[in-house]
């Protein structure tokens, strides 16, 4: 028989912008329209999609109607110091662009439970928009505290005051910082935490709830990499074991896991290099994890059984994984 | 949140789907029982052509209202006379003037297209966060399909799973498979989305398997097959035959409509259709009978793996790298229970 081996990659898609909408100060809200007819592959709560803008590669949460088949819909917020990113799409994108678009992924997922606090800070509304939407759906308690510069600088506050008092504004300049030991003092049972914003906000509210609550019950997105600093000795090197494939590698200090396996001509899911997005995540046979991701939790990377291979490393002389 | 399940419901099954139950045609003024997600489903039409599923158990004692009768749009209890209009309500009992407090059974969102009859078994107010998948050849003009139903004694991830290997089909059914897929498999691509699959595979010209040949009128053809298989949702599959040969384009569709019955059983609605020898009632019945024994041969290796599993357990399986698909597949659904917060366990074919 001949050789067989899947090439793997994700949906991917030439969208239009069908509109542009400024939703807040700085904030741009997109409708990529799908032109051809085949429509879009659907989503969950908490789903996010690449934009290929230029020469970068941005993630963005879907924040539109999950039933939608003909378009996705983003929002944006021009970064005070952008990587480019959300500069392109302030400055580039216009209505009849057309932006290829990849996935939807989730790591962020909407797990069931009878009672939700959702906390967001300035542009992480959006990947908690769906999710709102589907909490009230399904009948369960859910509170969103929503923290921002100012009222102005903060997207969809009208459709979000729709829902009376199950949200509580919080822009900084009129109330200051989200008063977090208020929302979360007391625990609640069979209740989950979802938490989306800036990493001073993320920081706060994981040491708030490694603190009070069960392990499990915070979720949380970030939309940058969390500083992972490699060791003061140096990266090492370790061999890498592909299971599935049957191969054996090297890995140099100087190289990513990720650029092994593609050198070595497999097939492997990758997008943002920065361990920010899970496309690249495999699973962990054998070896001990050097995780330097932002996707895993702590728990998740304690178990020790999947890593991002664009950032991640070993800490043991073998890796093995399921590939 | 309410209970809204079907009573004695499997608990590693995904709730959060809509599932084809039946075909708009099997379902009319008459009272349909169908089991699915570990339930009974009653299934009618109202007197406006609107498609009711309600609870198939009597909120008074065990039995299935399905055993009883429809009187306008409202259905009486065979046994005890209880009488439940179309949202599940009890609207009278014979015995007493008022109505019990509160005596209801379920009533489930129902959606009709394609020919299908897709009811969603999970939380009411979720149904319309989710959409059904097209399936626009089932109905339009231009094509001609056959299908039938089986009942299969095996969990429905397996089936799934037996899709998604399209390099299982020449050692399953070798005579309908196309001359090249048993000597030379060419490469496959997979295309992955957070809820989707999407397998792709072009094969280079080879003769057309007889009966294809056959039908399309030209003898001893070559035809270049590309094939296209997409899991939608863990209801549906569908699979895209494109056969380009001498004279033109030949599409047939492979639509798998799966419903897990409960964590072990499943039922599959197959429907093959194709946009040649419509007219020809011949092709229609060889067809049939074709693509039937292919269908029954999957259930018979499906309800074998199942034996191996219920007897012996889950074991260690060794992966290689063209089950991508189906272990994508098994994640996919893996995740639409941990969502759900159903209980599961990480065991091979054992959701």
């Amino acid at each position: 028989m001949a050789e067989t081996r899947p090439t793997l990659r994700e949906h991917e898609a030439e969208l239009v912008v069908a509109s542009v909408t400024a939703v807040a100060e700085g904030v741009r809200e997109l409708r990529l329209a799908d032109q051809s007819g085949a429509g879009l592959p659907p989503w969950t709560p908490g789903a996010h999609v690449d934009l290929v803008l230029g020469g970068l590669v941005r993630q963005y949460s879907l924040c539109g109607d999950p039933t939608d088949a003909s378009s996705y819909t983003v929002a944006v917020l021009r970064e005070q110091e952008s990587r480019g990113g959300s500069a392109f799409v302030h400055d580039q994108l216009a209505e009849g662009s057309r932006v290829t678009v990849r996935g939807p992924r989730n790591h962020f997922p909407l797990v069931s439970a009878r009672s939700y606090r959702f906390i967001a800070g300035g542009i992480g509304i959006t990947p908690l928009l769906p999710m709102i939407a589907e909490a009230e759906a399904s009948g369960a308690e859910w509170h969103l505290t929503y923290g921002g510069r100012t009222r102005g600088s903060m997207a969809y506050t009208d459709l979000l005051a729709g829902y009376g008092e199950r949200v509580t504004f919080a822009p900084a300049d009129e109330v200051g910082l989200l008063d977090l030991d208020a929302i979360l003092g007391c625990p609640g049972s069979d209740t989950l935490v979802y938490c989306c914003g800036p990493e001073p906000l993320l920081a706060a509210v994981e040491a708030l709830c490694e603190r009070a609550w069960p392990p499990g019950a915070l979720h949380l997105e970030r939309f940058a990499a969390k500083a992972a600093e490699a060791p003061a000795t140096g990266e090492r090197a370790f061999e890498l074991v592909l299971a599935g494939s049957g191969v054996t590698l090297q890995v140099p200090p100087d190289k990513s896991v990720f650029d092994v396996i593609q050198d070595a001509g497999i097939s492997v899911l990758g997008s943002c290099h920065e361990g920010i997005c899970g496309t690249c995540e495999q699973a962990v046979l054998e070896g001990e994890v050097d995780h330097r991701d932002s996707v895993l939790n702590e728990s998740e990377q304690a178990a020790n059984d999947a890593m991002m291979v664009c950032v991640s490393r070993c800490l043991s002389d073998r890796l093995v994984l399921d590939l | 949140m309410s209970s809204t399940r079907p009573p004695g419901a499997a608990g590693a099954v995904p709730t959060d789907c809509w599932y084809a139950l039946a075909a708009s045609a099997e379902v009319d003024r008459r009272l349909l029982a169908v089991r699915a997600l570990g339930g009974p489903v009653l299934l009618f039409r109202t007197q406006a052509g609107r498609v009711v599923a309600l609870e198939d158990r009597c909120a008074h004692r065990a039995y299935p209202l399905s055993a009883g009768a429809l009187d306008g749009d409202t259905v009486r209890c065979g046994l005890c006379g209880f009488v439940y209009d179309s949202d599940g309500r009890c609207v009278s009992v014979p015995t007493q003037s008022r109505v019990p407090f509160g005596a209801h059974v379920a009533a489930y969102p129902t959606l009709e297209g394609d020919g299908l009859v897709w009811v969603w078994l999970g939380e009411p107010g979720r149904a319309r966060l989710h959409r059904v998948p097209e399936l626009p050849w089932l109905t339009e003009p231009g094509w001609a399909t056959v299908g039938g139903t089986v009942g299969i004694e095996a969990g429905f991830l397996l089936l799934h799973e037996n899709f998604a290997d399209v390099t299982q089909v020449p050692f399953v059914a070798p005579e309908i498979a196309p001359a090249a897929l048993a000597d030379a498999p060419p490469p496959l691509e997979v295309i992955l989305t957070e809820t989707t699959v999407e397998l792709g595979r072009a094969f280079p010209a080879s003769p057309l398997p007889d009966w294809q040949a056959q039908m399309l009128g030209v003898a001893e053809a070559q035809g270049a097959t590309v094939q296209r298989a997409f899991f939608h949702s863990p209801a549906v599959w569908t699979d895209h035959w494109d056969v380009e040969h001498d004279a033109g384009t030949a599409r047939m569709r492979f639509t798998q409509l799966v419903t897990p019955v409960d964590g072990r059983r499943s039922r599959l609605h197959w429907r093959v259709s194709r946009d040649f020898a419509i007219d020809d009632p011949t092709a229609g019945e060889r067809m049939h009978s074709m693509f039937g024994d292919y269908y029954e041969r999957v259930r018979a290796a499906m309800e074998t793996a199942q034996a191996v599993l219920d007897l012996d357990g889950p074991g260690p399986e060794v992966n290689v790298a063209a089950d991508v698909a189906a272990l994508r597949v098994r994640e996919i659904v893996h995740g639409m229970l941990a969502d759900e917060g159903q209980p599961f366990t990480r065991d091979p074919n054992r959701p």
